[in-house]
């Protein structure tokens, strides 16, 4: 038992090799053993699909996340919303593998999550809601230690690199430490730490959060044009107005998804002029984390 | 008052560190207590009593005298060694393979010439004593008692200590018999805080939970620190031996290489000790404080303060699983003893094993995504 234990843990994707040559990844991946997806049609977009999916933290018997469902399809930027404690990073968290469900299903590019997060892993980029860096270590050198974990062999991690900096105004302070950086540099470097490896779906958890509106308004014309290659962008904020920006939105509150559209339509369901008036009118006034 | 305040109600949030307070001192205190209680004591001697004894004739009467069964008798009752009879020759060997600390001869005429001595004859009597010198305080007790034994039996006059000293016959100055000692110490205590911080540097940096979400299995997130740590735990060996052997010109008789390789070994049986106990330390406060426990308690139990000899019973068992105890007697072989792979190829194995323990122990209890 003690052996098996240690094997698992030095290669813990092999339990699932033979379901990784079972399903593929993308378009076609879903088609095989999805428990989640039901048409094939469904299947050639979506990316992310939950199902009643629920998480209870051990400490407090705290439901962060209740009976959850999701569907999001490549290509879309979609933005859950809510505000502070309502369940959004708890999701991300567990979308991207870290933290696992207390129940439910979660499919990631036709792969079950987190049985199956280390082959998910290499398609997908996380840029956490702290910026989660090395502060001793330089812009480059961060960039390049997330590259290699990911397997980038050194010139096509270069190439990448002249590429992310310059999109992202970093190429002045490749060399300069994270430790000097301000607050909107950090969160860019963590987000080409997220983008570094072409990934195919990408997590930003408050990624606008704290930064000067110019900076933000940057960060959602360069999410457009991600979006536009195909990449899917998955984003978290408690900042209502700003989301009107993605191209579907998930309102959330005491970890229940209180409501889902694109912004046109929550306001049209909702007679409202902004999704703030939405959500302040589903809310009732009630603070979420109380 | 205001920054008191807060110290203390931050300390008394966390309860690891409240429980370590407490664990810690009372701990090393129970341990030193045990230790340090007894002197050195039950110390293994062999004695070649080879006195013929003598008989006296006086008119009619005799007198026969046999002072090698007397002080024997008086070392056997002597708690400070533990006393087994047999040939000098194999109490030498015994001694040169680190069994026994001394081997004591008494000649067949010892009692002869101490009875003609006392009888007004400018002679004296001579007894060998092959010491093991590599450790000041067992050789002071080992020759006290055998003085004791002297001075019970016929007032101590008359005889002569021919004293060999085990390895090389080599006098042992103080810093001689230190620096095995020290180098173990050194590399438990620097090894652990390094290797420590380093690890739960990452955790408190809040990179960990970006780590599980990339294709890096925990176990190949222990190996990355593992590797990184022990080229750090070789220069730190390197230092350490540069500063004992050419700095301080220690003695070293056995292989530079040897001794360079055990500490290399060591120092690794430390890294994975680290890593398995950053597993346990949620912030560097928490894993500081389990590196005085280590080292105060590896210190006791090692042998470092008194022989392991000299510690009851349950204790001395407890000794066994303490890893600085076979680093001691690593280093100490090659250094003082001259030993090469052959004498301490079991020290080799016993710490590889305690490292690879070390090393499962890790893998089995690392976190590789964010607590529930």
């Amino acid at each position: 038992m003690l052996v098996s234990l240690i094997i698992l843990r030095l290669h813990p994707s092999k339990n699932y090799i033979q379901q990784e040559k079972m399903c593929c990844i993308g378009k076609s991946a879903s088609k095989g053993g999805s428990s989640v997806t039901n048409s094939s049609a469904q299947a050639e977009e979506t990316v992310i699909e939950t199902l009643n999916l629920i998480k209870v933290y051990k400490e407090g018997k705290i439901k962060a996340v209740d009976h959850l469902n999701l569907k999001i399809d490549r290509g879309e930027i979609y933005a859950l919303i809510g505000s502070n404690g309502s369940g959004k990073t708890t999701t991300i968290n567990m979308l991207t593998g870290s933290l696992f469900p207390t129940s439910g299903n979660i499919q990631v590019l036709g792969l079950q999550v987190p049985k199956q997060r280390r082959m998910v892993a290499n398609q997908i980029g996380v840029a956490p809601q702290d910026y989660a860096l090395y502060t001793d270590l330089t812009v480059e050198q961060n960039i390049r230690f997330f590259a290699n974990l990911y397997g980038m062999k050194k010139t096509q991690f270069l190439k990448r690199l002249d590429e992310l900096l310059p999109i992202l105004r970093l190429n002045e302070r490749r060399k300069t430490t994270i430790s000097n950086l301000s607050g909107g540099m950090k969160r860019r470097v963590s987000i080409a730490c997220a983008l570094v490896h072409e990934p195919k779906i990408v997590f930003f958890d408050e990624a606008t959060v704290g930064i000067d509106p110019v900076l933000r308004a940057f960060f959602w014309d360069y999410f457009r044009s991600l979006a536009e290659t195909g990449l899917t962008i998955v984003l978290t904020s408690h900042v209502m107005d700003e989301a009107e920006r993605a191209d579907r939105i998930g309102l959330m509150r005491t970890g229940k998804l209180i409501e889902e559209g694109t912004p046109q339509e929550i306001k049209q369901r909702h007679s409202a002029l902004s999704i703030e008036q939405v959500f302040l009118k589903l809310s009732e006034g009630v603070v979420a984390d109380e | 008052m205001a920054v008191t305040r807060r110290i203390l109600t931050q300390i008394r949030r966390d309860r690891r560190t409240i429980g370590l307070m407490i664990f810690i001192p009372a701990l090393i205190m129970l341990i030193f207590g045990f230790v340090l209680a007894g002197q050195a004591k039950n110390l293994p001697v062999i004695i070649d009593n080879q006195d013929a004894g003598y008989i006296v004739h006086v008119g009619k009467n005799s007198t026969s005298f046999n002072f090698g069964s007397k002080i024997l008798s008086q070392l056997e009752s002597d708690d400070r060694v533990r006393v087994t009879e047999a040939s000098f020759a194999s109490g030498k060997t015994g001694v040169d393979n680190g069994s026994y600390y001394a081997a004591i001869e008494f000649p067949a005429n010892f009692s002869e010439v101490l009875v003609q001595r006392n009888a007004g004859r400018n002679i004296n009597s001579s007894m060998t004593v092959y010491i093991d010198g590599t450790n000041p305080t067992i050789e002071a007790t080992v020759l006290a008692a055998l003085q004791s034994s002297l001075q019970n039996s016929f007032g101590n006059s008359g005889v002569v200590l021919n004293e060999q000293f085990a390895f090389r016959n080599v006098p042992f100055s103080s810093l001689d018999v230190s620096i095995p000692a020290v180098i173990s110490l050194v590399l438990t205590q620097t090894v652990v805080l390094i290797s420590l911080i380093v690890i739960v540097r990452e955790a408190t940096a809040g990179v960990l939970p970006r780590l599980y979400t990339m294709p890096l299995s925990a176990f190949e997130r222990l190996l990355g620190y593992s590797v990184a740590l022990l080229i750090l735990g070789m220069a730190m060996t390197g230092i350490v031996l540069f500063i004992g052997l050419g700095i301080f010109g220690a003695i070293i008789q056995g292989s530079v290489a040897l001794l360079f390789l055990g500490a290399v070994l060591y120092a690794l049986l430390n890294i994975f000790l680290a890593v398995f106990l950053s597993n346990f330390a949620s912030n560097e406060l928490q894993a500081v404080q389990m590196v005085p426990l280590i080292t105060l308690a590896s210190m006791a139990l090692s042998g470092l303060l008194i022989p392991v000899d000299s510690f009851p019973g349950w204790v001395q068992i407890l000794a066994r699983f303490v890893p600085m105890y076979y680093a001691n007697n690593l280093f100490e072989g090659i250094m003082l003893k001259g030993y090469g792979i052959d004498n301490v190829a079991q020290q080799f194995i016993i710490i590889g094993g305690i490292a690879l323990l070390f090393f499962i122990l890790a893998v089995i209890t690392v976190k590789d995504r964010m607590p529930d």
